[in-house]
């Protein structure tokens, strides 16, 4: 285990972001799911120190989040969300400069950021001052002085958000070629559903400041629910609706499919039960693999 | 094989503890305002009253090789070398307009470029503090300073001894190389918290720039105005240079300048500073905060 939370609320003056949430963060890659505002960025923040909670108790490899943050600093790597940089400085010294700050000597930085650099593929651009860079090098530019001083946790903070997709692939791929180490263990932020579902084992899913989910994604999809598609002829309104009452719930999907989200309890023969009581032909039936948008909508529904 | 087909690649060194972390913070300031456009040009302008005060001493132990410039009266009496020499050279209106067009240089963008850059979570994603934070920033102000203040300072006053060739005005004055030192310190403080203070409550570099500049000028014509109308020298307490020329005045052992005790000059530029401290301490963060 790289880190745990115990009862951690913290409130920006009368919204309470985080409420009593728990949690232990498992080796690897892990995802930090959630909607805009549930909390994920003031999770990453305390986790970092930068912000102390108002209540509860945590350690990040094994060091305690109140007391010890710049023990946590040393060993942690932090790509933040939003775009910054330090003016005038060209992306190699930039990246060095923030590895001299985490403590590397300054020629061991210097070599250091220049493989980084290579590493995120920015080697080309490496002498351009940064506030040049587009988008997406600054981006890449994040990653590696997240990077550069070889950080036994890295947190990435909607690492994708303004990419284009080859450059979102990239950067995913980057990731996962870091989190493949067994020895590194990475904290993806996001609300992009595919990054986390391509990219990591765990999840976690924070909604309204409440930890709503967390296990690994296979775990999740085996234990929340099963998943049916199914296409049907005649007429299905009371079929629907009953499903409904049983406790399913029920989508419309392309091409006339119908998914069907069926409590754990409860076998997949009632299905067919039910259209032969409402008198309606099932032409289509798979069971189907939950996605992690489907677990994410549970999560986040259900409470 | 390229680094990119070999993947991620650990790095085989140690991360250090260093006692003072905020090192590469001084560095990397003083490296970004030596490429600023004309800095070079107007730090050498500001040396040129210490070049200008290190030749009067050097005519001064010359004074029958230089008779011709020592006939006037005034030049006679500028050169000799004693507290009130070194007064003039760290209260005088050139040095002192000087510094403040170096900290619009070198201090501006200070704070102000990582508030707008968001770059204090990258700072402070590293093992460093908010002191070390300032005081990296700081001491960015502290070595232009330095060289502008301290450092001309102690030479001169090695350069009297070199050049009188003994220790007479060593044991004259024995307590003027703790004021230089003294003085220098606190010129020196007073203008990184006023600098630092400034850079702090904007993010744009510019407004932060006229802000520096425009506060000094300003609250010494406010002095001048408001003198004028009341006849009040108590209104020199309002004023920044005023204040730093009454205080280099009782550290030089000098007649006041103002009629008012140097005592609230200091009270004044102390409260300036622990409202420095109280803003800084307020505005600096890993992250914003909105409570």
């Amino acid at each position: 285990m790289i880190a745990e939370v115990k009862n951690l609320s913290y409130s920006y003056g009368k919204i309470l972001a985080l409420n009593n949430v728990d949690m232990e963060l498992p080796d690897g890659s892990i995802g930090l799911l959630g909607p805009n505002g549930a909390g994920k960025s003031t999770l990453i923040r305390i986790l970092l120190g930068f912000l102390s909670p108002d209540k509860g108790s945590g350690q990040v490899l094994g060091y305690d989040i109140k007391n010890q943050q710049t023990e946590i600093r040393k060993c942690v790597g932090y790509m933040p969300e939003d775009d910054c940089f330090i003016p005038g400085m060209d992306g190699v010294t930039f990246t060095s400069f923030l590895g001299e700050l985490s403590g590397m000597p300054k020629q061991e930085a210097m070599k250091r950021a220049h493989e980084v650099l290579f590493y995120v593929g920015l080697e080309e651009s490496r002498y351009r001052k940064v506030e040049t860079y587009s988008s997406g090098m600054k981006q890449r530019l994040k990653l590696a002085q997240a990077i550069v001083h070889d950080p036994k946790l890295i947190f990435l903070d909607e690492p994708t958000s303004g990419l284009d997709p080859s450059g979102r692939k990239e950067i995913l791929e980057l990731i996962m070629d870091i989190s493949s180490k067994k020895d590194i263990h990475v904290l993806i932020s996001s609300h992009i559903l595919p990054d986390i579902e391509s990219a990591c084992s765990h999840v976690m899913i924070l909604s309204e400041g409440k930890m709503v989910s967390q296990g690994s994604i296979s775990e999740l999809r085996q234990i929340n629910y099963s998943l049916y598609e199914i296409r049907t002829y005649g007429d299905e309104k009371e079929f629907l609706k009953k499903l409904e009452k049983m406790g399913c719930r029920v989508e419309r999907a392309e091409d006339k499919i119908i998914k069907i989200y069926m409590p754990p309890d409860k076998d997949h023969l009632e299905i067919f039960k039910l259209a032969v009581e409402e008198n309606v032909q099932i032409r289509h039936f798979v069971k189907s693999q939950t996605s992690l948008e489907d677990l994410f909508a549970k999560a986040v529904g259900a409470e | 094989m390229s680094i990119k087909q070999k993947g991620y690649t650990h790095w085989d060194g140690e991360l250090k503890t260093t006692k003072y972390p905020w090192t590469p913070i001084t560095k990397n300031g003083i490296k970004l305002a030596f490429k600023k456009k004309f800095f070079k040009f107007t730090f050498f302008l500001t040396l040129i009253p210490a070049i200008v005060f290190l030749v009067g001493i050097y005519i001064s132990e010359r004074l029958e090789d230089f008779a011709f410039l020592t006939s006037d009266m005034e030049a006679a009496s500028f050169l000799k070398i004693n507290p009130g020499y070194f007064h003039s050279y760290f209260t005088n209106d050139f040095l002192l307009f000087m510094i403040v067009v170096i900290l619009v240089f070198c201090g501006a963008g200070l704070i102000s470029d990582d508030l707008r850059y968001n770059s204090l979570q990258l700072y402070f994603s590293r093992p460093i503090k908010k002191k070390d934070y300032f005081l990296g920033k700081a001491s960015v102000i502290g070595f232009f300073l330095f060289i502008l203040t301290l450092i001309p300072g102690i030479i001169f006053f090695l350069m009297k001894l070199l050049f009188s060739g003994n220790l007479k005005f060593a044991f004259d004055y024995p307590w003027l190389i703790v004021s230089v030192i003294g003085y220098s310190f606190f010129i020196t403080g007073f203008f990184a918290f006023y600098t630092l203070f400034i850079s702090s409550v904007n993010n744009n570099r510019r407004y932060v720039s006229v802000l520096i500049f425009g506060i000094y000028l300003f609250s010494d014509i406010l002095y001048g105005i408001l003198n004028g109308i009341f006849k009040s020298e108590y209104f020199s307490l309002l004023s920044i240079k005023a204040n730093i020329k009454q205080v280099g005045a009782a550290f030089f052992g000098q007649n006041l300048p103002y009629g008012v005790s140097w005592v609230y000059s200091l009270l004044v530029l102390l409260i300036l500073c622990v409202l420095a401290v109280f803003v800084l301490n307020k505005k600096i963060r890993g992250v914003e905060v909105a409570k």
